[in-house]
């Protein structure tokens, strides 16, 4: 007894202890050696032979054992691939000892190797910090001992623990965690599509106004901003958070669920529906404006109310063409186009462009990402007053930011818009063809008129071509949304991008110089040519 | 084999069951490694030793090599593999069981203490008085069997009447389980019932085998009033095993696969009732299929256990390392998560072979056995040691619903202990063989089959039926 509390005081107690733990499997080998190897001497040799064959019991029992244990390994061994298994034992396991405690999850990147998310130490707990704060908030989410997790954070929570390995030599990684009864099991990275400089910047100019940026490659889809604010900090996350107390609702993602009138964006789709119905020539647009019947209320052009204000007269535009239409962003054309196609082609370019679907974003084995693209009003086809709002933009269609940028890069991708991703190891994917490569190749290029000579003339910079389109969205919430959507360069684009600020009046004046912001800094960080 | 108690065929006997002494010592090896780990580990953590804290390995290691000599001078020559398997599980148990305080400190018993090494000796003085086809005496004469199916009932009878409920069982006073007790009753009847009735049994008709009601009658009845017992005390584990071994038994019996048919279709249908009635078995059903719904409720126990285990990982915190005090009662039927917190992965793949070999040693003892009631008696009390250990492993590693049944010769409970040393002291007993009328003495089996078989062309005497 004495040998033995001397023995543990001892410095060596820990090695001897490993020993012993050894010796015990050893010697247990051995007898199950020993027991193979006695067969003969222990054959009941006084006893008859066997009257049946012990093969089926043999094969019967090894298959019902043998699965008990292989389904015993799902947890003991391989227990992280089970999410709330390891957020049970996270929140209620009293265990030292449990890996599941420290496991270091992996961190989540941007597409340069930017830490967004990692696993720090703090004192003797593993905590989850978020260097860029409120600013990714809404892609990479949070995970929380107390509060489970959002975002990616949950989405590849299996991923991000070390589960789900992907080829050979991830399964070495956790084989040798196994083996060697790793106390910190490493979770693997995961790199996003995202880039932490542009995301900031985006935040930064949307400032305190509540609104939502989608910056996008239109050739492979990747997501390089999906920025919404007011956002909450993932580095704080307490009760009242959830109890939506809040009126500025930093939970929501306006980027990818917010649903806003288009405003004059929406020209655009009622242009290449008019495209692609072979429209060309000239439409007569009267100063005083047009609507369909004499009960309702006149659509006019802006010149219109601008020229009244100051109490000038204006002659109106006369005949216009599509590209003059789209660069003035007159509403008396639009509505007149859109009511002159018909219903069925509005619905028929709805459903070309997804409108009112769901479209993924990242797919994970515990549930998917799907971002909505809007809400496509169903009128009736007498409606035509009703028609001729929705082609510019107001009455009841709705859109969300992030759909309008995937619209914006198909026509910028020559008519095809490629699945959105945010998860940089996701394949490209075409999703489908919006429109014909010749409407969209046009449309290109009267977009670029938007900014060169339009309503988007505020943002026209020396050396590099954007193309796109302001919106000015009425609502019935307060003052109007102000939109931009566009990409650059306008020749070969590489950058598509939807703004949407929040109440802030015409589109020319808050969202596009914050597009033009993101374009310049996108070519200093050498993502525009 | 009477007269000869010469030195000599002592020292044969001492010759003889060699194999069995080494294993045993490997085994006393392996326990006293685990006892200084686990004994280090507590001291380590502040625990103060004394010579108390051997004693539970002292008795243990004691009650293994008394046995050892008692087969040797009684010149015991039944199956040396079984006691080796049932010492080790034991051994194993032992620790766990330590581990968790049972036997030192203020909750332990003397009761507690005594289960195993009084378990160990049972075994061997039952396999020893019922060698050379004394035990068929426990199914002599015609009515002997009705004796062990009226203990049975009365069995359960007086612990429904005087017992206390506890966590949704029965029990009797100091928590002691008699029914227990069935899983050797219920199989002596049933394997006594057969072999009285095996040409009834056996006559299926010709084309659509049905079965022999009027046979059947006295088994169904027996039964039906078993079932209802055992449902009202919810042992719903105790059902299962004996019915299983009952439809096991009935099949190998008669040669007659229809028995399995028919036996699985009652189960499923009892099965579905039972569900529908019973809130009890729903609630388990829950835990098991959803853990996650109420995972701080009936999930807690299970998802402890399974949280034990993915700490204990591959190898295992050592004994001694771990929490296994935070599943609640660890010790009886969540034992195996003990093991599988301590010893790891590697540790349950250990422990199934162990019962792997184990079950495949008793359907080896059954196939061999020339007595048809002692080949149907060693299937049964096979059969119900390995649904027992199906039930217990697969409750705990969630891979089937809990029904609370205990880990043979591991989990702590004195009922249940002694009830497995006296099954396996019966098979011992089968596995010893018949009378040899004259016949061994002049056919020592080196000699005969020195491939370790008898050999092919060598006359049988005719089954003995009695």
């Amino acid at each position: 007894m004495n040998l033995l509390n001397a023995l543990v005081e001892s410095a060596a107690w820990p090695t001897l202890r490993a020993g012993l733990h050894v010796g015990f499997f050893l010697v247990l080998l051995y007898f199950l050696k020993r027991l193979f190897d006695l067969r003969g001497a222990t054959g009941l040799k006084h006893l008859p032979r066997a009257k049946r064959s012990l093969a089926l019991p043999l094969v019967l029992l090894v298959g019902v054992l043998g699965s008990v244990l292989a389904y015993q390994a799902t947890w003991q061994l391989t227990g992280l691939f089970r999410p709330q298994f390891v957020a049970f034992m996270q929140s209620h396991d009293r265990r030292q000892f449990n890996p599941a405690h420290r496991i270091q999850r992996g961190r989540i990147l941007d597409h340069r190797g930017e830490v967004l998310a990692a696993s720090v130490d703090h004192r003797g707990q593993v905590v989850r910090v978020y260097p860029s704060g409120p600013a990714f908030a809404h892609v990479v989410g949070y995970s929380h001992p107390r509060f489970g997790a959002a975002g990616i954070e949950a989405l590849a929570n299996v991923h991000l623990n070390g589960g789900a390995p992907e080829d050979l030599k991830d399964w070495g990684e956790l084989g040798r965690q196994l083996v060697t009864q790793a106390k910190q099991p490493r979770g693997r990275d995961l790199m996003l599509t995202v880039d932490g400089e542009l995301q900031r910047l985006a935040v930064d100019l949307l400032g305190p106004r509540p609104g939502a940026v989608v910056l996008l490659r239109p050739s492979d889809g990747a997501i390089r901003v999906l920025a919404s604010t007011p956002a909450y900090d993932p580095n704080r996350i307490s009760a009242a958070l959830f109890r939506g107390a809040d009126p500025a609702l930093p939970l929501l993602n306006r980027a990818t669920q917010g649903l806003y009138p288009p405003g004059s964006t929406y020209k655009v789709i009622t242009a290449a529906q008019a495209l692609n119905a072979g429209f060309s020539g000239t439409l007569y647009c009267p100063a005083d404006g047009y609507t369909t019947s004499a009960r309702y209320r006149k659509i006019r052009d802006q010149a219109y109310y601008s020229a009244r204000e100051a109490g000038r007269s204006w002659g109106g535009y006369g005949n216009l063409d599509l590209a003059t239409a789209l660069a003035e962003s007159s509403n008396v054309f639009f509505a007149q186009l859109g009511v002159q196609h018909g219903h069925d082609a509005f619905r028929r370019t709805a459903e070309q462009l997804q409108i009112g679907r769901k479209i993924s974003l990242y797919e994970g084995p515990f549930g998917s990402w799907a971002m909505a693209t809007g809400r496509v009003p169903s009128i009736h086809d007498s409606d035509r007053y009703g028609l001729a709002q929705i082609s510019i933009g107001q009455g009841a269609i709705l859109v969300t930011p992030a759909h309008m940028a995937l619209i914006t890069a198909a026509v910028a991708n020559r008519g095809v818009a490629m699945r959105p991703r945010l998860v940089a190891s996701d394949p490209p994917q075409a999703l489908a063809r919006f429109l014909p490569e010749g409407s969209a190749n046009r449309l290109a290029k009267m977009m670029r008129k938007v900014v060169t000579d339009g309503t988007g003339r505020g943002i026209d910079v020396p050396g590099l071509a954007i193309a796109g389109k302001t919106g000015t969205a009425q609502n019935p919430q307060g003052p109007a949304h102000s939109w931009f959507i566009g990409f650059a360069p306008a020749e070969r684009p590489a950058l598509a991008v939807a703004v949407l600020v929040e109440h802030a009046g015409f589109g020319s004046k808050a969202a596009a110089p914050i597009a033009r912001d993101l374009f310049l800094r996108a070519r200093e960080l050498g993502e525009l040519p | 084999m009477s007269t000869a108690g010469t030195g000599s065929t002592i020292e044969l006997s001492w010759g003889l069951r060699r194999p069995e002494r080494q294993l045993l010592l490997l085994i006393l090896l392996a326990i006293a490694l685990g006892f200084l780990m686990m004994l280090g580990s507590g001291r380590a953590a502040g625990r103060a030793l004394s010579g108390a804290d051997l004693l539970p390995f002292l008795t243990y290691g004691a009650s293994l090599l008394l046995l050892h000599g008692l087969w040797v001078l009684a010149r015991f020559r039944g199956d040396q593999v079984l006691p080796a398997l049932v010492a080790l599980l034991a051994g194993l148990g032992l620790l766990a069981q330590y581990r968790m305080g049972l036997l030192t400190g203020a909750e332990a018993s003397h009761a507690a203490r005594l289960a195993l090494p009084a378990g160990v000796l049972l075994m061997g003085a039952i396999a020893v008085v019922g060698a050379e086809g004394r035990y068929g005496r426990l199914v002599a004469g015609r009515y002997a069997i009705w004796g062990w199916a009226g203990l049975s009932v009365l069995l359960l009878a007086v612990l429904l009447l005087t017992g206390h409920r506890f966590r949704g069982g029965v029990y009797a006073a100091g928590f002691v389980t008699p029914s227990e007790l069935l899983k050797v009753t219920m199989v002596l009847f049933v394997a006594g019932f057969i072999d009285q009735q095996v040409k009834a049994l056996k006559d299926l008709g010709t084309g659509l085998p049905i079965p022999p009601w009027r046979a059947l009658l006295p088994l169904a009845g027996l039964w039906a009033a078993l079932t209802v017992l055992l449902l009202i005390q919810r042992d719903l584990g105790m059902l299962i095993i004996l019915s299983t071994a009952l439809i096991a038994m009935l099949a190998l019996g008669t040669g007659r696969l229809a028995y399995l048919i028919y036996g699985a279709t009652a189960a499923a249908a009892l099965g579905y009732l039972l569900l529908r009635l019973f809130a009890h078995g729903q609630g388990r059903l829950r835990a098991w299929q959803a853990p996650f719904e109420d995972p701080t409720g009936g999930s807690w126990q299970i998802l402890q256990g399974l949280s034990g285990m993915f700490a204990g990982g591959l190898w295992g915190e050592g004994f001694g390392r771990g929490n296994p005090e935070y599943t609640p009662i660890a010790q009886s039927d969540f034992i195996y998560a003990v093991l599988g917190e301590e010893l790891g992965f590697a540790g349950c793949v250990l422990v199934v072979a162990l019962f792997l070999v184990l079950i495949l040693r008793g359907l080896e003892i059954a196939y061999r056995t020339r007595s048809s009631f002692g080949s149907l008696l060693a299937a049964g009390l096979t059969t119900v040691i390995a649904v027992q250990t199906f039930l217990n492993i697969g409750g705990v590693t969630k891979s089937i619903p809990l029904t609370g049944v205990t880990l043979p010769f591991v989990s702590h409970g004195g009922s249940s202990l002694l009830t497995a040393f006296a099954s396996v002291g019966l098979l011992l007993a089968i596995s010893a063989g018949e009378p040899a009328k004259g016949r061994s003495r002049t056919h020592a089996p080196a000699k005969t089959a020195p491939s370790g078989r008898p050999r092919r062309g060598a006359p049988q005497p005719p089954p003995q039926r009695r």
